[in-house]
């Protein structure tokens, strides 16, 4: 009896595995089908015939899928760079420096963080325009570390708060400045809260589709999502050709969180534990 | 000559007294304990010193140089924390060499440094070693080797035993008594264990929210409490407290009944009320039968008998006043038991109820 209720739980496990799978599952089924098979009724569930030819389709006839990876690639590596090196600094000093209103300072920046994106667009595409970011690396970069940014510094901050204070302070006795306490003690410790921090920010960025839409508006400059939302042409909707595309693009991003998986537990549940 | 003074020093927090000022001289090689319970400014006291803890007003002075706005690096004072505080990504070297590095001192010098210290302290075959993979005695041993590799001119110790298991404490107090006397060097030392304090202080610091109780010797603060709260606080368990009145007649009897002394060797002025204090090892008791009962002596029920081992404690009922007596183990009266109690007139000690403060024995 007292096995049951684990059997449950593990049911429970898959029905919600099974639910939040099943697009990508879908996905990746239709993209190793025919176009004919994509609008057959009854609607397949397995590919018949089984075709790798829409993979080859793609690398061979639109390279600029892959320009679109990198691209992504690109700005979501130098975003979250950005984004973990000022929400690092700032978080550090919300938490510990004793700085007068800190918990005015973070609701406002929590506050800042609840517009929504597309109201912040015409400014941004006016001053980008006049900087001359539009269909710059540098551009959407800066764009993405803002909307991220407050994001950044609550997860971290909250990392920080779960450090022991006195390891800081023996630094300080030992005679380590500021800078260099957060450098060669803060971040070693706080390595999982980068690593878990830093995935989510690139996921984001990744994903990220209207300020990438409007920010980078050649076509060499495009992002995955944006890319492949192009694809569609005037009368037609190329499902094989789109799905194919997401598959290639959401492969990155499957490598890196099965190669960091084990920081991302430990820092989402850091601190739950004490 | 390393001498730490305390002119008027204090600590606020906005409108909150966390330390209220005070005086205080640590003379050179001394072993200070500063005692209280959690809450009473000890800590904060420490801090303070090593800097971590700006002074809000007064003057810390070490070696006769003024030091309140002094790095704490550059202040010469070490510190060990409760909870070690070690970095858990160093080995035990790289932990203990830390400071020394950052003073630039060379790596050959560095390496003999440790080695010694190491060495003393037992941690030789563990230099290699991450903190994690230490026990607790050893990381605190480690901790302390990073304060003395310093070679400081003062130790500052924040309760360093309070994460260990009862017996580890024990030995680890022992080594740190060893380690003071060959080392002789000042030591400032944060506690909310009487024992602690007792075993390892040249002086005590009994501190009592964020106001200094009383400044003096285990046998002092033990012998002559200042106050109601020094009293209660050393000593275990702890002192007994009867309140007391004096009748129409000048007679002293207690509140709760059954006990009366015609006199008390107290300066009690014009009160009418004091609070009587006897530390329940100066409760004298004899069985009933013993000879003939001396004038003064009282006649007690015990209501509880608690056998501790070497000791039994009786908590005992004398006409409505319950008193607690530690008293041998072997052969210990037990529960319900009519015993003949005596309070010794040389070891009662007596408080002012308002202010708690301590009286003054009569000169007779």
């Amino acid at each position: 009896m007292k096995r049951l209720p684990r059997f449950g739980l593990y049911i429970l496990v898959v029905i919600s595995v099974m639910i939040s799978f099943l697009p990508i599952v879908w996905l990746i089924l239709t993209s190793l089908k025919t176009t004919a098979g994509i609008y057959a009724w009854p609607p397949q569930y397995l590919p018949q015939p089984f075709t790798l030819a829409n993979y080859t389709k793609i690398v061979t006839e639109s390279p600029e899928l892959l320009l679109y990876v990198l691209n992504s690639f690109i700005v979501g590596v130098g975003c979250t760079a950005l984004t973990l090196s000022i929400g690092g600094l700032a978080g550090y000093a919300l938490s510990r420096l004793r700085m007068p209103r800190a918990t005015v300072l973070m609701v406002f920046i929590l506050a800042v963080s609840m517009f929504p994106p597309v109201s912040l667009l015409p400014s941004l595409f006016q001053n980008f325009l006049n900087l001359g970011l539009l269909n710059t690396y540098l551009g959407l970069i800066i764009a993405h570390t803002g909307l991220f940014l407050p994001f950044t510094v609550w997860m971290l901050a909250s990392y920080f708060a779960t450090l022991p204070p006195e390891i800081e302070e023996a630094a300080r006795m030992d005679g380590m400045g500021l800078m260099r306490i957060f450098l060669s003690i803060v971040i070693p410790l706080s390595w999982p809260g980068f690593v878990a921090t830093g995935l989510i920010v690139f996921i984001f960025s990744w994903n990220e589709f209207p300020l990438a839409l409007v920010l980078m508006t050649q076509n060499a400059m495009r992002t995955a999502p944006v890319g492949i939302s192009l694809y569609p042409g005037e009368y037609a909707f190329p499902w094989e050709t789109i799905s194919t595309a997401t598959v290639i693009a959401i492969v990155p991003i499957l490598v890196i969180t099965a190669i960091f998986q084990k920081q991302i537990v430990g820092g989402l549940t850091a601190g739950a534990g004490k | 000559m390393t001498e730490v003074k305390l002119e008027r020093i204090g600590k606020s927090y906005g409108a909150v007294k966390a330390v209220q000022e005070f005086d205080l001289t640590i003379e050179d090689g001394e072993f200070l304990v500063l005692l209280g319970p959690s809450g009473c400014g000890k800590s904060t006291t420490l801090r303070m010193i090593a800097g971590l803890e700006s002074i809000t007003t007064g003057d810390l002075m070490i070696s006769g140089q003024r030091m309140n706005d002094v790095d704490p690096k550059d202040r010469g004072v070490a510190m060990v924390f409760q909870n070690y505080a070690l970095y858990p990504h160093k080995t035990v070297f790289d932990n203990m060499a830390m400071a020394l590095k950052l003073q630039k001192v060379p790596v050959a010098e560095i390496r003999e440094r440790v080695g010694r210290t190491a060495e003393m302290l037992g941690l030789t075959e563990y230099l290699d070693r991450k903190p994690a993979a230490l026990s607790g005695g050893q990381r605190q041993r480690v901790a302390i080797g990073r304060a003395i590799v310093r070679t400081p001119k003062v130790f500052l110790f924040d309760e360093p035993l309070s994460n260990l298991d009862a017996k580890l404490r024990v030995k680890m107090r022992m080594e740190l008594q060893e380690l003071h006397d060959s080392l002789g060097v000042t030591s400032i030392y944060v506690t909310h264990d009487q024992i602690e304090a007792m075993t390892l202080a040249d002086r005590i610091v009994i501190m009592n929210g964020g106001v200094v109780a009383q400044v003096g010797t285990p046998r002092e603060v033990y012998d002559s409490p200042a106050d109601e709260f020094v009293a209660g606080f050393i000593g275990s368990p702890s002192m007994n407290f009867i309140d007391l009145r004096r009748d129409a007649s000048g007679l002293w009897v207690s509140v709760d009944g059954g006990l009366s002394f015609p006199s008390l060797p107290f300066a009690s002025g014009d009160r009418n009320e004091i609070r009587l204090g006897i530390r329940p090892e100066h409760v004298e008791v004899a069985p009933l039968s013993d000879a003939e009962p001396k004038s003064g002596d009282f006649t007690a029920t015990v209501r509880l008998a608690e056998l501790l081992g070497a000791d039994a404690l009786l908590s005992l009922d004398i006409g409505g006043c319950r008193l607690t007596a530690r008293v041998g183990g072997t052969g210990h009266p037990r529960t319900g038991d009519v015993l003949r109690v005596a309070l010794p007139a040389a070891l009662l000690h007596a408080f002012d109820t308002g202010n708690g403060r301590a009286l003054e024995r009569a000169s007779t």
